[in-house]
């Protein structure tokens, strides 16, 4: 541990304007992490004089992320003031940097979507259609200035604001010795959102049927009828199976997503 | 026409670098129709192609996980050729809709097999502690991956003409594009079995199943389930705290059974 342990408005600024390109990279392995990691980087430079503190974070930065990209930086913020204090606190569990990240990113994205693309977009489209409609150059401008101002400007308010946010609720934590409680929590909150999104993000589909008529059924109907979303839990489990006991690359796993669909797609067992 | 073509091409490599300006929404219709009004000196009508497009397109947007037709190389192409054709406004519609669905194809193989392997780059650099390495391929992968697939379609396209494109679309076999589609639909797998990883043990891996089954049996939405999930997180954390006032002392200890 260093004496330039502390995070200043520089580095912070720097991750806000690399907050730009959150969705430059966006992966369907993994989707925003390799932005959210170059976002981390001006912090973990500063915090970590270490090597290997500087490589862990570095791999924790690199893990799956997905927010609504202009309220990123909220999430970024809270990651920051928690890394300051584990670069300061050798008893600070680490874990829960990630954990903090997973169970705010599902809700986050709830509502910025909504507001973001719900309302903002279509306020922004609604006046710029009305010009561009008779031909006039100002419509796209005036719906990229609509949209953009309140967009980047809360982008740049929820900086600092998660920055601050994250320090001193951390700092309360710590005083009361409730890390480990914060921890557990963040982890049942971080489980069950990726539950969730295990359900609506992935995705297999069985459009063999059987029988013909009105007494077909596919056999997409009969896993669903056992459970919906049967199929795309136990796949999901069995990557997590390969990865965690068999330390299957994932490489390797992208490479058998690939045949699967590929496979799958040329006899027509599986459809999209 | 091919300083146009490269110029078009550019254009929309702009509109796709709207990722890297802060999801800015350059690649929208109404912005790419008005450039390549600009490129193809005719303004007016290029605002007005991007105005009937931008209605089209309203839906497209990715949200979460889904991926929608390549608007901007629908855009661009679109109002391209019915500018230099003289043709109406409903040319751009009938060339946009084919062509954003043909990138989308290209897109996913740039996704699929050009892209993940600077995700796994990155990992290796970081192993290794180089953070400029990271830094490079964030870079490099998204334009590699995605960027510049789309400008050297465009530029190709405009360049090949009208024709030619709706020739192409023609011979790609259908169960490739539907596999790539399939593909897409598994690899969420990955990053949350890497997620699982981190944050999942066996004393709180049911609440994993409970977040999907309340999914997908009561069909709420991931912030309802993050707010009954806060509830009983906070709820879980007084009980232990009850039942074992001197487990808390143990700090780090993950294993504290009570």
């Amino acid at each position: 541990m260093t004496t330039s342990n502390k995070l200043t408005k520089k580095e912070l600024n720097q991750v806000f304007w690399r907050s730009f390109g959150m969705e430059w990279d966006w992966n369907y392995e993994r989707q925003m992490n390799m932005a959210y990691c170059y976002c981390m980087l001006p912090v973990i430079k500063k915090l970590y004089s270490n090597k290997e503190d500087q490589i862990a974070a570095m791999q924790r930065h690199l893990e799956f992320f997905n927010t609504t990209p202009q309220l990123s930086t909220l999430i970024l913020g809270i990651s920051a003031a928690m890394e300051e204090s584990n670069a300061n606190d050798p008893d600070f569990d680490t874990e829960s940097i990630n954990s903090v990240k997973v169970s705010l990113m599902g809700p986050l994205a709830g509502i910025g979507d909504s507001f973001i693309w719900g309302t903002l977009r279509i306020i922004a489209t609604g006046v710029g259609l009305s010009l561009a409609n008779q031909g006039n150059i100002l419509g796209p401008i005036l719906f990229l200035l609509i949209f953009n101002i309140p967009a980047q400007g809360l982008r740049y308010y929820l900086m600092n604001a998660g920055y601050k946010l994250g320090s001193g609720f951390l700092a309360k934590i710590q005083e009361n010795g409730l890390m480990s409680k914060l921890t557990y929590a963040a982890n049942v909150l971080g489980l069950m959102v990726v539950g969730g999104m295990t359900a609506e993000n992935v995705s297999i589909k069985f459009p063999l049927a059987f029988g013909s008529g009105d007494e077909a059924t596919t056999l997409n109907d009969v896993f669903n009828n056992i459970m919906p979303g049967l199929m795309p839990l136990l796949f999901t489990l069995l990557v997590y199976y390969l990865l965690k006991k068999k330390n299957i690359k994932t490489t390797t796993l992208l490479l058998l997503c690939v045949a699967i669909g590929l496979i799958g797609s040329f006899f027509g067992i599986l459809g999209c | 026409m091919l300083l146009q073509a490269i110029l078009l091409g550019l254009v929309a490599m702009l509109g796709n670098a709207e990722y890297l300006f802060g999801t800015s929404l350059l690649s929208r219709p109404l912005v790419m129709g008005a450039l390549t009004g600009v490129v193809l000196g005719d303004i007016p009508t290029g605002v007005t192609l991007g105005a009937t497009l931008e209605l089209a397109f309203m839906g497209a947007f990715s949200i979460g996980a889904s991926i929608p037709p390549e608007m901007i190389s629908g855009t661009v192409l679109g109002t391209a050729f019915t500018i230099t054709t003289g043709a109406g406004p409903e040319t751009a519609l009938t060339v946009g809709l084919p062509v954003a669905s043909l990138v989308l194809i290209a897109k996913n193989v740039g996704m699929v097999f050009i892209l993940p392997p600077f995700v796994h780059k990155a990992d290796a650099y970081a192993a290794e502690g180089n953070m400029a390495g990271v830094a490079r391929m964030h870079f490099l992968g998204g334009f590699f991956g995605v960027n510049l697939i789309i400008g050297v379609i465009v530029a190709c396209g405009y360049y090949a003409g009208g024709p030619a494109v709706q020739a192409l679309l023609n011979v790609i076999p259908e169960w490739i594009s539907n596999g790539l589609q399939i593909t897409m639909g598994l690899l969420p797998a990955i990053g949350f079995g890497l997620l699982l990883m981190m944050i999942m043990d066996k004393e709180v891996a049911c609440f994993f199943f409970l977040g999907f089954a309340l999914s997908v049996y009561l069909g709420i939405p991931v912030t309802a389930i993050a707010i009954f999930g806060a509830i009983i997180a906070i709820v879980l954390t007084q009980l232990r705290s009850n039942s074992a006032q001197t487990a808390t002392e143990g700090g780090l200890d993950e294993d504290d059974d009570f």
